[in-house]
């Protein structure tokens, strides 16, 4: 059989083209993201650094870490989904094959081994290629992260010699797992099937196709339902995870959605009502071209949205409780010296200090990189709208910051660069926001002067209601930088808005890529096997330009199609960020980002496009007398 | 108009017992084979001729098991394989029938050998190469082994197909259209391999709607609206021509 196997793939290559392609970019991306992200948690700054700079790098590796845990899922996620779905069109594709196979005595078991034969041989052969290539792709990733400054610039992924076992059993599983449900439905073809012209075109929406639809609809409600429930944290990694069930339940229930949408394609002229009827009758090819679509679409626009509209949220959120007229950047214990210019009513002077955080003792203990920063208690509660939550806060004890992971009540251990100050007590907290910010508030005594002196500081100033504004802004740009409230808020949403952009092309930049072959593959699958129908459609009287036009504007229609059934999927997402800002900052926020919308729907048109046409000239090269003349 | 459906009485390699197809339901449905009864003869040549739409292809699929029927039983050799299962069908398939079609239906990745070959590796066992082309030297292509199905001619490819089916010595090759898609000299070679292999005494049983075709054959049943109408033994082309032509009027 396997002898079968090596032959059907010299055989029909553009089916297993497409097929390899999505199992060694799949390896590729899922090693890559596995290898940074061991890589990243095993990181460790340069001995030389000074302790401040390996605690702040240690800070940043941390929420790279957890930024790579959701590049690793999404990996799996998508080359499960896109090497799956592949592999089922390639196996539904061939069902004239199979049933000729079946007719000359071949068994249901046999065919069965020969597709998943054909899945291991594939499995086997793509992660020998995707590994190589998972090497390029991690140094891209990587340069990407030390680019965006999540990453110190020493920072490289490294290669570990078992990831070769587990990228070819990533490859083999994923290719294997790809095709049982086809494989099952494949072996299951009626002998009589291979008398037929074309393979009939089996019945689409499957018992499993449906009850896989409906546990990623359930999984899609329930994230949903839950994510106002989850807190700051929890409901925003909640509703960044509401895309991926979304689009697989939609991408499920595609064959039976596309055609409807494909009623809206105007069946002007006898183009637009063959591609109409062409894109109802082919649900399969549809839907197969539309699923990966919709995945794009509905990751990185749904995903895109929510990283937006939480920034938003959070500098809302931030704007909404910063009591204060003027920023004073400058290094250091300047709030006594801010605090004399005439005018100024009240300052509040707050200095970062990386540190790290122990939580537990014994076996739950726990160590974790944290932003400390040194407050003045009542000041601080008045800039920043935290009422009377600090008061407890004095001498040797700390306060829970904005930033969270940290219990507001019990004890932990606290080391900042070159000062270990053990057993502390934390006495009070403010409640976490959306933007973070400091994990721990201290008190000033505790903090050596020296260290102080010259970490970033930033002073939020009050003006007396006499004061003369320019004049005590003149006065204070002696001290340092000067902004008033509102442009530092505007910079510093800016700021983070642009993170969050760079998370976003980090973690779906390459993924959307894959997206993107996997759509690009389905179309050139299914043009290989409508030679004929082309060809038949050119002896009924249709010109060449008029069967490529029909080929074009139903590739149109399914990407249209695939593109709104994405939005569906990213409107889940909406949803649930709409509902998860309004219960945690207090008012709903979206932030639909535009400009990427627009940039997703172009790519993907002219992607599709582009590749239609060229299939469907290729496809219709030859005379159509010569096609039609040839039975095999 | 006979008074019996039965072909010839002793040894039948077939035997159809009342069998009907129906496809659709209620108003729409169509008895595509309307309670038939035939027996095709062990080591005869039958044909099964009828204007389009009569059933023929129908009869010929429920006859080798491809086509379950509502009623009735179908008996190949001394085996009922009317509700017959998947696996059974199978070795049915592997050991005691063979198909070839108007369409060739060969695998085209595959040689010519290849493809005899396959029933043999399908039925798990290793193809001597010599008794391969022994089987293909039979149809007269001994020097077209290595070819693959591109590289022959319409009658070559059926020759391969025949090849394919007789490889594993079946009790009843079915044919359907065997000669449909052929040039006059092709089909004629094609018939000529037909008409050797019933001499040596191998049931085959054919579905065509060529006068010429059909008289090459033992015997011809003529089929309307899915019931048997006639049968003639021994006609030349020109009475199963006038025949036929009566029967589709």
């Amino acid at each position: 059989m396997m002898g079968m196997s090596r032959a059907g793939l010299a055989e029909r290559w553009p089916l297993f083209a497409g097929a390899f392609l999505s199992v060694a970019l799949g390896v590729a991306l899922v090693q890559s993201s596995l290898l940074l992200l061991i890589s990243a948690a095993t990181y460790d700054p340069p001995a030389g650094w000074s302790e401040a700079a390996r605690m702040a790098a240690s800070d940043n590796a941390v929420a790279a870490v957890s930024m790579l845990g959701v590049i690793l899922g999404i990996a799996t996620f998508l080359a499960g989904f896109i090497i799956s779905s592949t592999f089922a069109f390639t196996v539904d594709q061939r069902r004239r094959d199979l049933a000729l196979l079946r007719l000359v005595g071949g068994s249901r078991g046999q065919l069965r081994r020969l597709l998943l034969g054909e899945a291991l041989l594939l499995g086997f052969l793509g992660a020998a290629a995707g590994i190589p290539a998972g090497v390029a792709v991690m140094n891209l990733q990587g340069w990407l992260l030390r680019r965006m400054e999540f990453m110190p610039a020493d920072f490289e992924g490294q290669w570990r010699l078992w990831i070769l076992g587990v990228s070819f059993g990533t490859g083999l599983a994923l290719a294997v797992a790809g095709v049982l449900v086809a494989a099952r439905r494949g072996s299951r073809v009626r002998p009589l099937e291979a008398l037929r012209e074309t393979g009939a075109a089996a019945r689409v929406m499957t018992v499993s196709r449906w009850i896989f639809g409906l546990i990623f609809l359930g999984g899609a409600l329930a994230l949903i339902i839950v994510a106002p429930h989850g807190g700051v944290s929890g409901g925003v990694a909640m509703a960044m995870n509401v895309a991926m069930p979304a689009a697989a339940a939609v991408a499920a229930f595609s064959p039976l959605l596309v055609p409807l949408l494909g009623r809206l394609i105007p069946a002007g002229g006898v183009t637009g009502s063959l591609a109409r009827a062409n894109l109802a009758d082919a649900r399969r090819r549809s839907a197969s071209v539309a699923a990966p679509l919709i995945v794009l679409a509905g990751l990185v626009i749904g995903n895109a949205a929510a990283g937006a509209s939480f920034t938003t949220a959070g500098a809302d959120q931030m704007r909404a409780q910063t009591r204060a007229d003027l920023v004073v950047e400058a290094p250091g214990p300047v709030g006594d010296r801010i605090r004399s210019v005439p005018g100024v009513a009240a300052v509040s002077t707050e200095t970062a200090i990386p540190a790290t955080v122990t939580t537990g003792s014994g076996e739950d203990q726990e160590s974790e990189s944290a932003m400390a920063m040194v407050i003045d208690p009542a000041a601080y509660a008045a800039a920043h709208s935290a009422g009377d939550a600090l008061t407890a806060l004095r001498g040797r004890a700390v306060a829970a910051g904005p930033g969270g992971d940290v219990p507001s009540r019990g004890t932990i251990r606290l080391r900042l660069p070159g000062l270990d100050l053990g057993e502390i007590p934390v006495v009070a907290g403010v409640p976490a926001t959306m933007s973070g910010g400091p994990n721990v508030l201290l008190a000033p005594g505790v903090v050596p002067a020296a260290m102080l002196a010259s970490a970033p500081t930033q002073s939020f100033v009050s003006l007396a209601g006499d004061a003369d504004p320019p004049a005590v802004r003149a006065a204070l740009a002696r001290v340092g930088e000067v902004s008033t409230a509102d442009a530092w808020l505007r910079a510093d949403a800016k700021d983070r808005n642009s993170t969050s952009d760079k998370i976003l092309l980090v973690i779906m930049g390459l993924g959307g890529l894959y997206a993107l072959i996997g759509v690009i593959n389905s179309v050139v699958i299914g043009a290989a096997a409508r030679r004929r129908e082309f060809a038949e459609a050119r002896v009924t009287g249709l010109t060449r330009g008029q069967v490529v036009r029909s080929a074009l504007r139903e590739s149109f229609a399914v990407t249209v199609a695939g593109l709104v059934l994405g939005g569906v999927a990213a409107g889940a997402t909406m949803a649930t960020v709409l509902t998860t800002t309004t219960a945690v900052v207090g008012k709903g926020t979206l932030d639909i980002p535009w400009t990427l919308v627009a940039a997703v729907i172009a790519v993907a048109l002219l992607v599709t496009s582009v590749t239609s046409l060229l299939t469907s000239l290729s496809a219709t090269r030859r005379r159509p007398v010569l096609l039609l003349g040839a039975t095999e | 108009m006979p008074t019996t459906d039965t072909v010839t009485r002793v040894n039948a390699a077939v035997t159809l017992r009342g069998v009907s197809r129906v496809y659709g339901r209620g108003a729409a449905a169509v008895r595509a084979v309307d309670n038939v009864s035939l027996e095709f003869p062990r080591g005869g040549w039958t044909a099964v001729m009828g204007p389009s739409g009569s059933g023929k292809s129908t009869l010929l699929h429920c006859a080798a098991g491809l086509e379950k029927v509502d009623s009735g039983q179908v008996i190949v050799g001394d085996n009922d394989i009317t509700s017959a299962s998947d696996a059974e069908l199978t070795a049915l398939r592997r050991t005691r029938i063979g198909f070839v079609f108007q369409s060739f239906n060969l695998i085209g990745s595959l040689s010519a050998e290849r493809n005899v070959a396959l029933p043999l590796r399908l039925a798990g066992q290793r193809p001597k190469p010599a008794e391969v082309r022994a089987t293909l030297a039979r149809v007269g292509l001994a020097d077209r082994a290595r070819h693959r199905p591109r590289e022959l001619s319409g009658g070559q490819q059926q020759r391969v197909a025949i090849a394919r089916a007789m490889v594993t010595r079946p009790e009843v090759l079915f044919a359907d259209e065997p000669t449909g898609a052929l040039d006059s000299t092709a089909a004629r070679t094609v018939l000529d391999l037909m008409r050797e292999m019933a001499d040596a005494g191998q049931s085959i049983v054919m579905v065509t709607h060529d006068p010429g075709a059909a008289a090459r054959a033992d015997a011809v049943v003529f089929l309307r609206d899915g019931r048997v109408v006639d049968h003639v033994t021994g006609a030349g082309p020109r009475e199963v021509a006038d025949r036929l032509a009566a029967w589709e009027r």
